[in-house]
């Protein structure tokens, strides 16, 4: 009852942040975002036709009418038809979000497994070589590209030029063999520069965890320190973890990874989004503006609930 | 090489072994994982499978490499060339392109035969052939696709002026099919008649025109002109921009950002190809082995792939691998690993040994003009100043350097020509003064000083350009010439914009002064880049220059309702002298465009005019039947 209770309180609190996002992002739109029109008339045109076609993009209507538009839209989940494609906006969403999300997940769930992992052994060994040598390669891998990375990827795991062992491009997945085939180059590339990232994070998270007075207890008192560092350093750490991995869980269904998906020919939701936000094709880009701002809003209250699992001292009230 | 990686079917025990619980389960998200991944594309055959579906190993796939795609499968929104690849792919137009005559020839397709025009030139009787259906789809009653008849030409067109369409082709056609802007002014109502179009029974049509129109078979090769079933457009609504249904070669399976799939129509016509009445040349087309598709019916391939590949490393690493892409135009960074030489065009000989490949002349130019509805720059109250400002622009063009403008941007191997009537049209002159793509830095320093330009009284030119790295550093290049002749570099003044749509604004709302861009033709004819300086076509018309010159108008007009003839091309050249005299225009350069193919597809791949027309000839050689149909 109390969990209910909180989630409806911070559903109803989140409503304030999804109209301030939208508000402020249709506003960008209408006035800072690239105007269709041009891209929708033929060679030629006239006034007339000018006018038209503004007409039935709705460029013509207060931004007041717009607005409501927009949020009625977002209340009943139908944002219409691309202005681009003609698609339907739920079904493009419906068929490009899945494929980004079987993209990215295995890339996001190892980046950070790993880092964790190379976190509690880098903090573990604070100061020694194995501790250097494990942020030096993180300070590697944020300071590479993502580009230059996925480029690189690509040539040395996929191309002829290099070990030809995967697809350069494509998702043309029927089997787990073709899923792994495809997935593999995207992840290594994601886990690369995540784990720096990561990395260096969780590093510094544990780190300060180690200092604090009961974990000198339990290694005074002899606890080995695989024990030490998952029963009395780790779980205490989950609140800035949890706070990190559910609060990037939004970016990746709604964006997914742009360049990954240019890249490999993938036919996910942050190609997508990129061709809505370049062309000004609206109705995507409310769509996605919109979901973004109401999974943010879940992932808040995700988050708190978790953080009430991890350390029963949170309270929901 | 991945197991797996070649789709292969499966076993269904494979996939479903018996296992405890726990591994059950894990089995079952597995399962639906997969499921997730691979529930991607857009399938856009609703209808089941056609009768005869080639097994994956045997199916003759062709997968052709384009660096962009088509943001609708509309005919009436077939803009572009990456549009038209499929639009006249999946759908029928009257009249087609020659494969392989160069320059381009037109011939009938759908249509029986050439058609019967009136002597007047203005009325045309057009029969198309009897049989056509168009592919079976939930659209029609019992799924089964219905004969393709007259009405649905007549209704195809005047979608273009159905407000409710949004179409982008009605420019082909306004003001030349008489009782189309009529038509649409009563309501666009498809029940009724426009006085130039009609189905006349069901298989003929007659078009009847205010005057002639010599290049109006030339629209009708376009994706704009393309034939849709009304019940197809009124099954999907707005989705039918991403449901084709036509009676084109090629069925559309699916279709996203990263591809389109298409399958051979297995009703489609059977037309036996004579390589000879198509054009061929043995001297210059004889190596690429298409006397193989000689007396066979197209298409030869049973799947067609289009990969929209942005990014050019990634294009021709998916070309180089050998079992991807099959074609791609050669991106400029990879000119040297190809390229021999420049001047001419040869291939390095491990690119031959391993790709068949051509270089030609893109159809089209880049060119900058001068938008002269700026005072500072063109008409002025002023004749004193409009006389300075022409010898301001004049100026700038010598200042202009086309050689090194080809080297850096295009590889080196564009065609730098004067004026705008390009190298691939027949009324091109190759024996024109080459004075206004000669850069003279003397002569426009010169110029300025005679007449009264110096460093304080010349004007802020805005250069206004898409935010890109390559533009911009064509901009620094443009400044670093002008400084030559003196012209301060803080004048010349870089505004970037985030996107084309927003350029295209500015030029079609005449907010810039200067104008960079690039033009494709829509049809093999002069007068499509005529009418770029064609004074009632100013803006928001193409005529982005603003250029009003009474004697050009007239001769244009006089121009455009004459068929193609020595005096014609004699009009032409005047025209394109004209705009050379006023100093309207830095132009131009010619793209030559790469074109290499794996060994085993048996094609003359070529992206100019509609782009994509010769897909429907493509075959595939190495298959396990021997490539045989």
């Amino acid at each position: 009852m109390e969990l209910l209770q909180y989630t409806i309180r911070k559903l109803l609190a989140g409503i304030p942040l999804i109209l301030g996002v939208t508000f402020v992002s249709f506003l960008l739109m209408v006035y800072f975002g690239p105007d269709q029109t041009y891209q929708l008339i033929g060679k030629n045109p006239t006034p007339e036709q000018i006018a038209e076609v503004r007409a039935q993009l709705g460029y013509d209507k207060p931004f007041v009418v717009r607005y409501a538009d927009y949020l009625r839209e977002l209340g009943t989940l139908d944002f219409g038809f691309s202005d681009s494609t003609g698609e339907k906006v739920s079904v493009l969403l419906g068929r490009t979000i899945p494929v980004s999300l079987a993209l990215i997940t295995p890339g996001f769930i190892l980046g950070n497994l790993v880092a964790l992992m190379l976190a509690l052994i880098a903090a573990h060994h604070r100061s020694g070589w194995v501790d250097k040598m494990i942020m030096g390669l993180s300070v590697v891998g944020m300071s590479i590209s993502f580009l230059i990375v996925v480029i690189a990827f690509q040539i040395v795991f996929s191309s002829s030029y290099g070990l030809g062992l995967f697809p350069v491009r494509g998702w043309n997945v029927h089997s787990p063999g073709d899923y792994f085939a495809y997935v593999a180059v995207p992840t290594m590339a994601t886990v690369f520069v995540a784990l720096g990232y990561n990395t260096r994070f969780y590093r510094s998270v544990i780190v300060e965890e180690l200092t604090r007075d009961h974990v000198r207890t339990a290694r005074a008192f002899g606890v080995p320190p695989a024990r030490l560092l998952y029963r009395n350093v780790l779980k205490n750490c989950m609140i800035p973890i949890i706070t990190r991995i559910v609060f990037s869980i939004p970016l990746i269904v709604i964006s997914g990874a742009l360049i990954i998906e240019t890249y490999f020919g993938i036919p996910g939701v942050g190609k997508v989004t990129f061709e809505a936000i370049t062309s000004g094709d609206q109705p995507v880009l409310k769509a996605v503006v919109g979901l973004t701002a109401l999974l943010f809003v879940l992932a808040q209250l995700v988050t708190d609930i978790l953080y009430r699992a991890v350390d029963p001292r949170v309270s929901l009230k | 090489m991945v197991p797996g990686y070649h789709r292969r079917p499966m076993p269904a025990a494979a996939l479903w072994p018996r296992r405890p619980p726990a591994a059950r389960a894990c089995a079952v998200a597995a399962l639906a994982w997969l499921l997730l991944a691979s529930g991607c594309g857009r399938d856009t055959s609703s209808s089941g499978p056609p009768a005869e579906v080639p097994t994956a190993a045997s199916m003759k796939i062709y997968r052709h490499g384009l660096d962009q795609g088509p943001s609708s499968l509309d005919p009436a929104q077939s803009a572009n060339i990456y549009a038209n690849h499929v639009a006249i792919n999946a759908y029928d137009t009257l009249f087609s392109y020659q494969y392989l005559a160069r320059p381009y020839q037109l011939k009938p397709n759908l249509a029986a035969g050439w058609p019967e025009i009136s002597a007047d030139l203005l009325e045309y009787t057009i029969h198309i052939k009897q049989g056509v259906h168009f592919v079976d789809d939930p659209a029609f009653p019992d799924g089964i696709g219905r004969e393709l008849t007259a009405e649905d030409f007549v209704y195809s067109i005047k979608r273009h002026f159905d407000p409710a369409t949004r179409a982008q082709g009605a420019w082909l056609w306004q003001g030349r099919i008489a009782g189309l802007e009529e038509w649409k002014a009563a309501g666009a109502d498809h029940a009724k008649e426009a006085e130039g179009l009609v189905a006349l029974d069901r298989y003929t049509i007659r078009i009847r025109l205010t005057q002639p129109y010599p290049q109006l078979l030339d629209t009708l090769t376009q994706g704009y002109s393309a034939i849709v079933p009304r019940e197809a457009v009124a099954y999907y609504g707005r989705e039918f921009a991403v449901h084709p249904v036509g009676s084109g070669p090629f069925r559309v399976v699916s279709y996203d950002t990263a591809r389109i799939v298409m399958d051979r129509n297995p009703k489609y016509r059977q037309e036996p190809v004579d390589i000879w009445e198509e054009g061929y040349d043995p001297a210059t087309q004889g190596e690429f082995g298409l006397e193989r598709i000689q007396g066979r019916s197209p298409p030869f391939i049973d799947r067609l792939e289009i990969h929209f590949i942005n990014e050019s490393s990634a294009r021709w690493n998916s070309f180089a691998k050998g079992d991807e892409v099959q074609y791609v135009t050669v991106p400029n960074e990879q000119l040297d690993r190809v390229l021999a030489t420049r001047d001419p065009v040869t291939f390095r000989q491990e690119i031959s040994d391993r790709y068949f490949g051509y270089a030609g002349l893109e159809a089209g130019f880049v060119f900058m003009a001068f938008n002269l509805s700026y005072p500072e720059f063109g008409y002025n109250p002023d004749p004193e100043r409009e006389r300075r400002n022409k010898a301001l622009r004049c100026a700038i063009i010598k200042a202009f350097d086309w050689p090194a403008r080809n080297e850096s941007f295009y590889g080196g191997i564009g065609a730098v020509f004067p004026g705008i009537i390009v190298p691939v049209v027949p009324e091109f002159d190759p024996d024109m003064s080459r004075e206004s793509v000669t850069r003279d830095v003397g002569g426009a320093r010169r110029l300025l000083g005679d007449n009264g330009w110096n460093a304080e009284n010349l004007p802020v030119l805005t250069y206004g350009t898409t935010a890109t790295v390559l533009n911009r550093l064509m901009y620094e290049q443009f400044r670093a010439w002008l400084k030559e002749i003196g012209y301060p570099p803080e004048k010349v003044v870089l505004k970037p914009y985030a996107t084309f749509g927003d350029i295209s604004r500015a030029w079609k709302e005449s907010e810039l002064p200067w104008v960079s861009k690039g033009w494709g033709l829509d049809y093999p004819d002069a007068e499509n880049t005529l009418q770029l300086f064609y004074g009632p076509n100013g803006s928001p018309g193409s005529n982005d220059a603003n250029y009003k010159n009474p004697e050009y108008d007239a001769l244009f007009r006089q121009a455009k309702v004459m068929l193609p003839s020595p005096e014609r091309t004699a009009i032409y050249q005047r025209l394109n002298q004209m705009v050379i005299d006023d100093c309207v225009a830095v132009t131009g350069v010619t793209r030559t465009r790469v074109h290499l193919w794996h060994k085993n597809v048996i094609a003359l791949p070529d992206r100019e005019i509609v782009g994509g027309f010769f897909l429907k000839y493509v075959d595939v050689a190495d298959v396990p039947n021997g490539g045989e149909r």
